[in-house]
């Protein structure tokens, strides 16, 4: 309890700073939040331009789909604002740089990531947030306290998710030079979460549940709260999920610590 | 004929470069394998037994899109990121004292790096894509004009990209434009949804912007036989003035641009 | 009790045999074909409180990876160590805390924030009380005007404030021992002299153990009591800095412009020293095709000075360098004298 307490409180006083210092460049600040704006607007347009054309997608119709959209939106807010040092990981590996992290006594990945906080993040909450009551006045859904805290643990233990699968894959740059197409792999693999895990046949269906459980990012929480009676008895397994590959992630990283020998210094 | 060979080794040079490292190429190969995956089924269920939707049969969206994804990473060369860095540190003063043309110089790295593109990623993309999903090219006379059209479309992302890079000279926040340039392309050019799915309204808007020159025309000219002569050289035509356009532009822009430098001194 | 015990310290890396172009590169992912650098081999030391130990040795001589073991970065291959009675690998946290490390130059601040807020945050991460943080700092600004630049981003500051900052962070929590690695590196003289200043003050404050890396000799001359010499992994000098002096340190080299240069220039100047000082064995005399003549002088039997206004006195002198000794130089003669 007190390590918890300990970490928070230098959590909190380092992003105090590093939010002031860099709100100065406001330009940098607004024109981020609109690009962020814009790339996940595009999907949004996406699923618009379809169903002028669809009624539904695999039986699934427009909010629906916004809704699982929002959820997705929400579960990747956490990596974005919290996790984002780790686009720099393979450059700081490779010059030599990340040698400094070792030098405090903290936790190597709080240490890391502490260093930044994704202000422009944020814009994807607040987006989340929009499409999510806009599908929900919809869709008429009933927001009753238990559902509200069941709608929150499914989506930390999505965010889990996400976090773990982009920490393995800045990982790897531990071992391999250039890592950069390995974490935009793994990025990229985001983009497919917010659709139905049922538009895929059976083979790939399983590989998006059990190897990489994208299904787990949105798609799966999302039924549990659209359609209850129809939701896979997997979703309850959503924690579990979260917090397994989060221990995967986490020694993942350990070993690559090990591993690192501070080449280039 | 000295200048020419300058401009060869700079794309030989950032060709070796780029398959330098083929364990990263892979990763990206497997991620467009990825997305055809997720294209094949997601049009799959949007179709889900309509022969047609909008003109199009499910194997020539399908072509279509796949198609898309390579042209994609085709083009992805970094030129934005890159420039930007070399007016950041400084050290495009180097490349300004050679005896080149700046935008030439910069093509020729990026082209270097596309073809590099090409033959780890796009190619084995495609061939993959016709051995497990048996999509098939439809042949005809269409496939002279791919060429030219990818070529011309290559030219104007290029030139977005550059335009892209050259902001360096007012703003470090590269990210921001770069992202919301990204997917302002890859939607309005039809790159994520074929232009015949759009509503008709917005599809005459999007005729007359130049976003469609990049994707939409030349995978239209690659996905489709029946077109009569006329109408490819119409299709390239468009492409030819946008190009002519783009090049324009891009040329005022750097001349005012690089007056940042001149004024702080590099 | 010694605050760092090495004993048969040994660290060896695997190396994949890299072969070359692209054919080579996917074959490597798939070979086996490795050899062994034994980047520390087999080396033993103790470190008592309070000394400043300079830690030198040419590139690749196992300084960086001595370090990086001390410090809990790499896991030793065998033998034993201790830093502050921790085992500096498995106790990495534990071990942190009790020591300060400047690495270079790469600073271990916030970037984008303002030097206090870094040092406050070090504060909190330390656990450092506040009035020791308060003592501390009152000390920073007195050695070093800290004060100054307490509101200036570290983004902003020069090398030679940022390397100034970095010394004084390392130790704000007034840990037992500091490792500085190449601190004066890339830095003029004048900064070079008060870093100095403050990493000998800094030591004596609080007998803080200082295990000093550097390429440059002189910071070892001036502030080093002990030396110890790493080369190819093993160590093969650890003494006093009066017995390296005995075997460097009463050597210069002077080096002369002669304008205009004869071709007997060089003989008549040799003839010079040999009349004026009767001690031929003191002097190694040379010159090249530019004019200029060096003399190494053993400044034990005959001072520089001495030389030098000989050489003003009699000869057209339009410049004059006093040569720097070459790590290489030192370990050559560690050589020789472990030898003789």
């Amino acid at each position: 309890m007190d390590t918890l307490r300990y970490y928070a409180r230098i959590y909190l006083l380092i992003e105090a700073q590093y939010i002031k210092a860099r709100l100065q460049y406001r330009a940098d600040f607004i024109i981020s939040s609109i690009g962020m704006a814009c790339s996940y607007a595009v999907g949004i347009i996406t699923f618009w331009v379809l169903f002028t054309t669809i009624p539904n997608l695999a039986g699934w119709s427009l909010n629906e789909l916004l809704f699982m959209y929002a959820f997705y939106l929400l579960s990747v807010t956490p990596l974005q604002v919290f996790f984002d040092n780790i686009w720099s990981l393979r450059i700081k590996v490779r010059d030599g740089s990340f040698i400094r992290y070792y030098f405090r006594p903290l936790n190597m990945m709080f240490y890391y990531v502490s260093e930044v906080f994704d202000i422009k993040g944020l814009v994807q909450f607040v987006l989340g947030v929009i499409v999510l009551v806009y599908a929900s006045v919809q869709l008429h859904l009933q927001w009753t306290l238990p559902q509200t805290g069941l709608f929150v643990v499914m989506l930390l233990s999505a965010s889990l998710v996400m976090i773990s699968i982009m920490v393995i894959a800045a990982s790897a740059s531990f071992w391999i030079i250039d890592s950069f197409p390995v974490l935009a792999l793994a990025f990229k693999l985001r983009e497919f979460a917010p659709y139905p895990v049922t538009i895929f046949d059976g083979f790939f269906r399983v590989v998006f549940t059990y190897i990489v459980p994208l299904g787990f990012v949105a798609f799966y929480p999302a039924q549990l709260f659209l359609r209850p009676g129809e939701a896979s008895p997997v979703v309850w397994a959503s924690p579990l999920v979260g917090i397994a590959l989060f221990a995967l992630a986490y020694q993942v990283w350990s070993r690559g610590v090990n591993h690192y020998s501070g080449t280039g210094s | 004929m000295r200048r020419y060979l300058g401009y060869f080794h700079i794309v030989k040079a950032s060709f070796m470069a780029s398959i330098v490292y083929p364990v990263g190429t892979f990763f990206t190969l497997i991620g467009n394998l990825v997305y055809i995956t997720v294209v094949f089924f997601l049009w799959h269920s949007i179709y889900s037994g309509a022969d047609t939707l909008h003109g199009m049969t499910f194997n020539q969206t399908f072509i279509y899109l796949t198609l898309a994804g390579s042209v994609l990473i085709l083009f992805k060369t970094y030129t934005d990121w890159a420039l930007s860095s070399r007016i950041i540190d400084g050290s495009i003063v180097s490349d300004l004292i050679k005896p080149l043309d700046f935008q030439v110089q910069t093509f020729a790295q990026s082209l270097g790096f596309a073809l590099g593109n090409g033959v780890l990623i796009t190619l084995p993309s495609l061939l993959l894509m016709v051995v497990l999903f048996h999509g098939s090219f439809p042949l005809g006379i269409n496939l002279l004009f791919f060429p030219v059209s990818l070529g011309l479309a290559y030219m104007l992302s290029f030139c977005l990209d550059y335009a892209v890079g050259l902001t360096a000279f007012y703003t470090q926040s590269l990210w921001g434009i770069s992202i919301t340039k990204e997917v302002i392309v890859s939607l309005l050019s039809g790159a994520l949804i074929p232009l015949a799915f759009f509503p008709e309204g917005l599809q005459r808007v999007l005729q007359l912007l130049p976003f469609q020159a990049i994707y939409s025309i030349p995978l239209l000219i690659a996905t489709s036989s029946q077109l009569q002569i006329a109408d490819y050289f119409q299709l390239l035509l468009v492409q030819i003035a946008w190009t002519i356009v783009f090049l324009v532009l891009t040329r005022l822009f750097f001349n005012r641009a690089i007056r940042v430098l001149v004024v702080n001194g590099g | 009790m010694p605050v760092i015990q090495i004993e048969n310290l040994s660290k060896h890396f695997r190396v994949l045999n890299r072969r070359e172009g692209l054919v080579g590169s996917l074959r490597d992912l798939f070979s086996t074909d490795y050899r062994t650098v034994k980047a520390v081999d087999d080396i033993s030391l103790n470190i008592e409180p309070g000394e400043i130990v300079g830690y030198i040795g040419p590139n690749g001589a196992g300084k960086s990876t001595t370090i990086k073991m001390m410090t809990g970065v790499l896991q030793p291959s065998s033998g034993t160590l201790l830093v502050n009675g921790n085992v500096p690998f498995k106790n990495r946290k534990k071990n942190a805390q009790n020591i300060g490390v400047v690495f270079g130059q790469r600073t271990q601040l916030w970037w984008d924030l303002p030097v206090i807020e870094s040092f406050k945050i070090l504060k909190e991460i330390y656990r450092v009380d506040a009035e020791t943080f308060k003592a501390q700092m009152a000390t920073f600004n007195k050695l070093v005007d800290l004060e100054a630049l307490y509101h200036k981003s570290v983004r902003s500051l020069s090398l030679g404030q940022r390397m100034l900052c970095d010394i004084t962070a390392a130790f704000v929590h007034n840990p037992r021992v500091v490792f500085l690695d190449e601190p004066t590196i890339g830095l003029d003289i004048a900064v070079k002299a008060r870093i100095r200043t403050l990493i000998r003050e800094l030591n004596n404050q609080h007998q803080t153990t200082i295990v000093l890396t550097t390429h440059d000799i002189s910071d070892i001359e001036a502030l080093c009591q002990r030396v110890v010499i790493l080369d190819k992994g093993r160590l093969i000098f650890d003494d006093a800095i009066q017995k390296v002096n005995y075997l460097f340190g009463a050597f210069r080299t002077l080096r002369l412009q002669i304008f205009p240069f004869a071709p007997e220039t060089l003989s008549a100047f040799a003839n010079k020293l040999d009349s004026a000082f009767n001690c031929p064995d003191a002097f190694t005399v040379s010159s090249d095709e530019s004019g200029w003549i060096e003399v190494t002088i053993d400044q034990a039997k005959v001072p520089l000075r001495d030389v030098l206004n000989l050489a003003m006195g009699d000869f057209p002198v339009s410049d004059v360098q006093i040569a720097e000794i070459s790590m290489g130089s030192v370990i050559q003669k560690v050589y020789e004298g472990v030898k003789v």
